[in-house]
């Protein structure tokens, strides 16, 4: 089945589906999570308030602390059928079985397909290097059978990892108990990071996507031209596009055909 | 690694002199002193003890701050790790070392720029303030944010520096206009207390703005990781929620709170009237998980919606519980005394006698400038705390200058109201039924001090070698040698930079899992007896200070306010005062501590044992040979 899939696929140990869940209503805005995944990653401590190549979690609004009375986790979802490992033409981004969707920095060649494509707008590029930064669900942990860091950190137990199917149970139950709802099963053709949310998608700052596979990948044209029909992003990266453009041709629609529907 | 240091040091403090003008990078202390000092409050004292001139007076412009981080602040691996500690001669004792530490954010980020800490000398004649980043360090100027609360403070320095992540410290109109108990605020509601804001309005210091992205290197993180886990573990059953806020908890737990100027203790139903209308949120500290610190908008009243920001300290309440207000108006009064930036302790136990003298007829409407101190009453509370903090007035300038020159002012019988040690204050709660504390509180330098804790049994950690109790809380067998145990493993968090809210020394692993996240931080091989006595380094320290200023021992029981040690007023601990067991108690905890039990100063022989050599002309058998040749 694996390989029906428009995009590079792996495993990291058991294969087993795992979700990050994230209650709402037991976040305090803390923003321990921001720090534990730049900490844990080595990334430098900047940028709390917004999306970057080194900040890959944000708690909305991007208010200081304590001046909301509700949050809302922003980062990589891990979405079933990642639509930035679908567009990348390097294969540079994997989605492994247990959940993470991993970038590669040694093969992303900063091309911003996938910033774009991304419908949840989470992939940063960095400004001297050009390359696409993001949550790796930190995919080395998993492997190692350990909860993503930010999860480890959680003062409050607000974020929780686990099998999908327990974290899915969890996380349902949790929103009767809280009278919410669960976000993020299906919006994309389903998630691994699994929402309790207590108000709209707006009054959390989050972003609604609908639930199709694949949506349409919104790619400036100009970005669009730049990687076919220029050198620009290097002569080796024209040749890695190219021989995965000969292998996977069925890849090619989900990048360059405008008219695509989204599937569902 | 490359440096002498370990590790968890970013190897580099910042020397600001404000009269000069100038601003200098140094080294840190190499390995051999910091392995003995570690760092925060002891590392603080030490630069102060061999910098301050003895002559020198709290706000002369040679006077030092000093404000150091240890290597666990900033780590990011472990709760508490998120103090910077202040060491200066004290404005409210005139003659003590004044100490002073806050968590929050602002330490850590000073780390993060690159700094272990700073050292401020000299008197700027304009008003400025510092900005401390990773590229530059500056003095700007900041006439237009002096005078404004600490509050708006905070939030117009960070947009005037365009940085949207920086973290403040700053002072209010108290420590702009030299109150002895003017405080340093950072991160909105975290506050670093015993005059050091003063000194900064001394030396026309307005703030200290700090923004870094660097992190402390560190000898093993996986190591740390699973230590910090452990120390999670041990301070699970302290960490907070909203419920907890909603109580008045720490009076609960021993059955005591301030009342009228400390002549009732007994807590009433509507003490927190309108809390459970409130909403709360916790708010921690760097990383921590013991979520002390919150933020409340207050659900009802007349002060509705106002949205304020505390850290853990319940001190603040029983500071305005002591002048009979109540429920949510405490919490307003809260924010009020941050904005301005006094001590709660020392305006409450002022305060305290005024309204008492005032009830008393002892205090006229003509003296208070107009003012009505009728208990409970929040306008007279918050035109005081605006008086207190300009110095207007007869009153306000009496209020600045602390509890027993309201007193002495007043005279006839309100000297016998004070509430006071040796001129400053104790940290505010009533603490005249628990034994410990008593201990602690008049051994102090006269503000706060490392909370003794009542630990009826010797910590989990330490029965291999302590093997004091079950103490009984009413006799005194066995207080002397828990306190000064309790006061070692206390400082040594002020030492490491970890908050005593994130120790828990009654679990299990409450103590090893801290040394042993020191040990992966810095790579040492730190024992638990060594990080006790790191702690009682800390400890001598200040006696030695203190002492070269005209302190004794002798002051812990006779400089101290006559209420303070009446037997406890009303409630299940009716009558019972540690005063019965004075001197005593008190001459025995110097002991125990290889101190002489009237001078204060350590013994020689204790300055060897801890490594303290450089100090033995301080030493009791020095200062004895001294008298006795005067003689």
């Amino acid at each position: 089945m694996a390989d029906k899939l428009p995009f590079p696929t792996a495993r990291l140990n058991g294969g087993e589906k795992k979700a990050i869940s994230y209650d709402s209503s037991a976040c305090i805005g803390c923003r321990q999570c921001v720090i534990a995944c730049q900490d844990w990653n080595d990334l430098p401590r900047a940028g709390r308030y917004a999306l970057s190549a080194t900040t890959w979690i944000t708690m909305e609004p991007p208010l200081a602390n304590g001046t909301s009375p509700l949050w809302g986790r922003n980062s990589c979802r891990h979405c079933d059928y990642p639509m930035c490992a679908t567009v990348c033409p390097v294969e540079a981004i994997t989605k492994y079985e247990e959940g993470p969707v991993v970038i590669d920095q040694d093969l992303c060649i900063g091309c911003q397909y996938c910033v774009h494509a991304c419908p949840w707008g989470v992939i940063s590029t960095h400004p001297e290097s050009g390359k696409s930064y993001k949550c790796t669900m930190c995919a080395g942990r998993v492997s190692e059978d350990l909860k993503p860091f930010c999860v480890h950190m959680c003062p409050t137990g607000a974020l929780d990892f686990g099998a999908r199917t327990e974290v899915e149970a969890r996380v349902e139950a949790r929103a009767k108990e809280v009278e919410g709802y669960v976000h993020g099963r299906r919006e994309a053709g389903g998630t691994q990071v699994l929402y309790v949310l207590t108000q709209t998608l707006e009054g959390h700052a989050l972003r609604s996507v609908a639930p199709d596979r694949y949506p349409l990948a919104k790619i400036p044209l100009a970005l669009i031209l730049k990687g076919p029909f220029s050198l620009s992003l290097g002569i080796k990266a024209k040749f890695r596009a190219i021989k995965s453009a000969l292998i996977h041709p069925g890849r090619l629609k989900y990048r360059y055909w405008p008219w695509r529907k989204p599937e569902s | 690694m490359t440096s002498q240091r370990p590790m968890g040091y970013m190897g580099r403090i910042l020397r600001v002199d404000l009269t000069r003008g100038t601003i200098r990078t140094e080294d840190l202390p190499e390995e051999p002193v910091l392995r003995r000092y570690v760092g925060g409050d002891a590392l603080a004292a030490y630069m102060v003890l061999r910098e301050l001139p003895v002559t020198t007076k709290p706000f002369d412009p040679e006077s030092i701050v000093a404000m150091l981080t240890g290597p666990l602040t900033g780590t990011g691996f472990t709760p508490g790790g998120a103090k910077i500690s202040a060491a200066f001669l004290s404005p409210m004792t005139g003659n003590t070392l004044g100490l002073s530490n806050t968590a929050g954010y602002w330490g850590v980020e000073l780390k993060q720029a690159g700094y272990d800490g700073l050292v401020i000398t000299g008197a700027s004649p304009r008003p400025v303030y510092l900005l401390i980043t990773e590229k530059a360090v500056s003095l700007e100027d900041a006439s237009k944010f002096w005078g404004q609360g600490t509050r708006a403070s905070e939030t117009l320095l960070r947009e005037a520096v365009g940085l949207k992540d920086a973290r403040v410290a700053v002072i209010g109109p108290a420590g702009e206009n030299l109150v002895r108990s003017g405080m340093l605020l950072n991160d909105y509601g975290h506050n670093a207390a015993h005059g050091v804001g003063g000194i900064f309005g001394s030396k026309k210091l307005k703030a200290i703005v700090v923004h870094g992205t660097a992190r402390p290197p560190i000898h093993d993180r996986k190591e740390l990781i699973a230590a910090g886990d452990r120390w999670r573990q041990a301070v699970l059953v302290t960490k907070r929620t909203p419920a907890t806020k909603r109580t008045v908890g720490h009076g609960r737990e021993w059955g005591a709170v301030n009342k009228l100027n400390w002549r009732s203790s007994v807590i009433e139903a509507a003490d927190t009237r309108g809390f459970d209308e409130d909403r709360i949120t916790l708010r921690p500290c760097f990383q921590c998980s013991v979520l002390a610190p919150w933020t409340v908008e207050i659900g009802e009243g007349p002060h509705k919606g106002t949205l304020l920001q505390f850290n853990g300290g319940s001190e603040v309440m029983d500071a305005f519980y002591n002048l009979g207000i109540k429920g949510n108006d405490v919490l307003y009064l809260w924010g009020r005394i941050n904005d301005v930036g006094i001590e709660c302790a020392h305006f409450s136990c002022g305060a305290g006698v005024a309204f008492e003298a005032y009830e008393k007829g002892l205090l006229t409407k003509d003296q208070t400038g107009g003012l009505e101190l009728t208990w409970g009453s929040v306008d007279a509370v918050e035109r005081l705390l605006d008086i207190t903090a300009r110095r207007e007035g007869w009153l306000g300038e009496l209020m600045a200058q602390g509890p027993l020159e309201v007193a002495q002012a007043i005279g006839g019988e309100a000297p016998n109201w004070a509430v006071h040690v040796k001129g400053g204050v104790p940290a505010m709660h009533d603490w005249r039924p628990l034994m410990g504390e008593m201990l602690c509180q008049l051994t102090a330098s006269g503000a706060m001090k490392p909370q003794s804790g009542g630990l009826m049994n010797p910590p989990p950690d330490l029965a291999y070698r302590e093997k004091w109790g079950p103490l009984d809380p009413r006799a005194p067998e066995g207080w002397a040698s828990q306190h000064l145990v309790t006061e070692q493993y206390r400082h040594f968090m002020g030492v490491v930079g970890g908050c005593w809210h994130a120790q828990n020394a009654a679990k299990p692993d409450g103590l090893k899992s801290i040394v042993d996240s020191l040990n992966a931080t810095t790579g040492w091989d730190f024992t638990l007896d060594e990080s006790l006595d790191a702690g009682h380094r800390a400890i001598l320290l200040r006696s030695l200070f203190d002492a070269q200023r005209g302190w004794s021992a002798e002051d812990d029981w006779k400089r101290v306010g006559p209420r303070f040690l009446e037997p406890v007023p009303d409630g299940k601990h009716q009558g019972f005062t540690i005063a019965r067991y004075l001197p005593e108690i008190i001459q025995e905890y110097y002991k125990l501590s290889g101190r002489h039990e009237a001078s204060g100063r350590p013994f020689l022989a204790t300055l060897h044992r801890l490594g303290l050599e450089e100090f033995a002309h301080h030493s009791h058998e020095h200062y004895e040979e001294g008298r006795l040749r005067g003689r």
